[in-house]
């Protein structure tokens, strides 16, 4: 298995797919830099103790806005051709003849992009958090940030779980459309549950978006699980930016569901890989 | 129920062993046994299910029905895998690793470590003429260079048996006899051949027996000599022939002459006995021809050319399959 962790990495590394992320993640935090100083600066000339609170909140939720893409792209793109794809190019029919079970060819492959991926989700929490704290402080109750830390790396193994997941039901192609489908609808779920938070709508009709919404984002629970972090790490202060985390967050009960779903789509994946002819 | 020993466990056992897909299409009750040290050749033409039935012995299709045995090992077990090596018809390498690294990937895979690996890389590389080459990225190879590492890999770790679709189809001429050679020499050595292939000369150089394979079912199946009926053929090359002349011979010689280019209605003018036409007998020695010869040369005529002919494998093949309906590749 370790021969098959290993040549995912070399994959990721070779393809460039991860150096292009890490340049790119490098120039954001660049300007995320100047986005933390402005806001942050404003915020320290302020008495306001809950002002201070509220712009470190605003700072940390731009940040994860564009990290939970960046970690959800880079978990899609990595994996979606990971068996239909390869057996289109005919790369896997060479491997799986080899005297390697099935399922370790599988749990190796996830376990490579599930580790590579989760390292930069690592960094990138690290990287935004730190810059935070230096322009507008940071809470000094480790357990959040550990909590968000794990919620935010979490987005990696329910990426990757559907993803191969998808690969062993669709072409390679087709399972890439079918992931950004999935994660655009989730996402849309979570827009529609932070439009609901802050439009003044009547009780029923609100009623009907929190359902919509939460359903879109059972669908694929990976933007439920970045919203619910960044309510973690700002202790709710990131509400004062409507738009971007307005409604209500994701339960703990979400969480538990987030974990089962990942459970799920990893086993069913595993089954299908291992019946699936090439 | 005691195991058998070793010695008489077929390299390749199948028994009804099927593949139907949802279109109906796939192969149907193969039942087949490849001794150990055999070379075994598969023909058919294309859409026959060659491949399909390939890919079950080596593990990536599911029999639908049936079961099968390498080396007394269920078919797709890891242990058959431990004991084999495949090239594939239609696959490909990650083209950002060397040809190098790609041997290294599947030695670690059949479990090869330490210092013997960078050896057997290079022993392997230079085996299928790639040499220093395999320090180059995978898309920097031709499909000729490609097919050679494919080989390479499928002959890391010294495999009991080897599946090989298509060895040699993206090759040069030179790159074919190379490959050919090669597996006369693994033959020698003792290694059990699987050779799928379309090149008949592949077959009919390197294989034992063979069988063939078309829309899904094995219509035959023996050693390549019996398949062949090895005939030995003699044509003559006569000239100032006469049809007359042939029932003469007939009758003196006893033997089942025939002329196999016909003349034309104007036999018998002047130019047209002069016309050389060819006379065909399946001979049982080469007496036989001496004797017919001196018949040809008493009687006036002249001979030209006197050759022994043998049946070709593709003339068998296409006359194998001549007739039948073909259902051609799978849509």
């Amino acid at each position: 298995m370790n021969t098959v962790i290993a040549a995912t990495w070399q994959e990721m590394l070779r393809r460039k797919m991860l150096l292009i992320t890490l340049i790119l993640t490098v120039v954001f935090l660049g300007v995320f830099w100047f986005i933390a100083d402005t806001i942050g600066a404003d915020g320290q000339n302020s008495s306001d103790v809950l002002t201070r609170f509220t712009r470190r909140g605003a700072i940390l939720t731009l940040g994860f806005f564009f990290g939970g893409f960046v970690v959800a792209f880079l978990a899609i793109f990595s994996s979606f051709p990971v068996i239909s794809g390869e057996a289109e190019r005919g790369v896997l029919q060479a491997v799986l003849t080899r005297p390697i079970p099935r399922w370790k060819w599988y749990i190796g492959r996830w376990i490579g992009y599930v580790s590579l991926i989760g390292v930069y989700s690592l960094l990138l929490f690290a990287a935004v958090v730190w810059i935070t704290s230096v322009h507008a402080g940071m809470t000094r109750n480790y357990e959040e940030i550990v909590v968000s830390m794990l919620l935010f790396m979490g987005i990696v193994p329910v990426l990757v779980s559907a993803s191969m997941l998808g690969s062993c039901l669709f072409s390679g192609i087709g399972n890439g459309v079918f992931m950004m489908m999935l994660y655009g609808a989730a996402w849309l779920g979570g827009m529609i549950e932070k439009v609901r938070g802050f439009l003044p709508v009547e009780p029923q009709t609100e009623h009907t978006l929190s359902a919509i919404g939460s359903l879109l984002s059972l669908l694929m629970p990976a933007d439920g699980l970045n919203r619910r972090m960044q309510y973690v790490l700002t202790q709710g202060a990131g509400e004062s930016i409507p738009f971007l985390t307005g409604g209500s967050p994701p339960s703990n009960m979400f969480v538990i569901y987030a974990f089962f779903f990942t459970l799920f789509a990893f086993i069913l994946g595993l089954w299908l890989f291992r019946r699936k002819d090439f | 129920m005691n195991a058998k020993p070793e010695a008489v466990i077929p390299a390749v056992y199948t028994q009804g062993l099927s593949k139907i897909y949802d279109n109906g299409r796939g192969c149907r009750n193969i039942t087949l046994t490849v001794g150990k040290g055999e070379a075994f050749g598969f023909l058919g033409p294309n859409g026959a299910g060659k491949s399909t039935f390939v890919k079950m012995l080596v593990g990536l299709v599911h029999p639908s029905v049936g079961d099968g045995t390498l080396f007394g090992h269920p078919i797709g077990s890891v242990e058959a895998r431990r004991r084999m090596g495949y090239l594939p018809e239609l696959y490909r390498y990650p083209e950002w690793l060397t040809g190098e690294e790609v041997m290294k990937q599947h030695a670690s895979l059949l479990g090869i470590r330490g210092a013997q690996v960078k050896t057997l890389i290079r022993e392997g590389l230079d085996q299928v003429s790639i040499g220093r080459r395999g320090s180059d990225r995978v898309k920097q190879y031709s499909k000729g260079m490609q097919q050679r590492l494919g080989l390479a890999c499928a002959l890391l770790g010294k495999p009991d048996i080897l599946f090989l679709d298509e060895p040699s189809s993206a090759m040069d001429p030179v790159g074919r006899r190379e490959v050919r050679e090669l597996l006369i020499e693994l033959k020698k050595q003792g290694t059990t051949l699987f050779l799928n292939s379309h090149l008949m000369e592949d077959v009919e150089a390197v294989c034992d027996r063979m069988a063939l394979m078309l829309n899904g079912e094995m219509i035959r199946e023996g050693s390549v000599a019996e398949m062949l009926q090895v005939k030995v053929r003699w044509r003559f090359k006569v000239g100032g022939f006469s049809p007359v002349l042939l029932d003469w011979l007939r009758e003196e010689s006893g033997l089942p002459i025939s002329q196999i280019e016909k003349q034309s209605d104007e036999a018998d003018t002047i130019s047209n006995w002069e016309h050389p036409v060819w006379l065909e007998a399946e001979l049982e020695d080469e007496n036989q021809a001496g004797r017919l010869n001196m018949l040809i040369v008493e009687q006036g005529m002249t001979l030209y050319e006197a050759h022994a002919e043998q049946e070709k494998l593709e003339d068998w093949f296409l006359q194998a399959v001549a007739g039948r309906d073909q259902r051609g590749e799978r849509g």
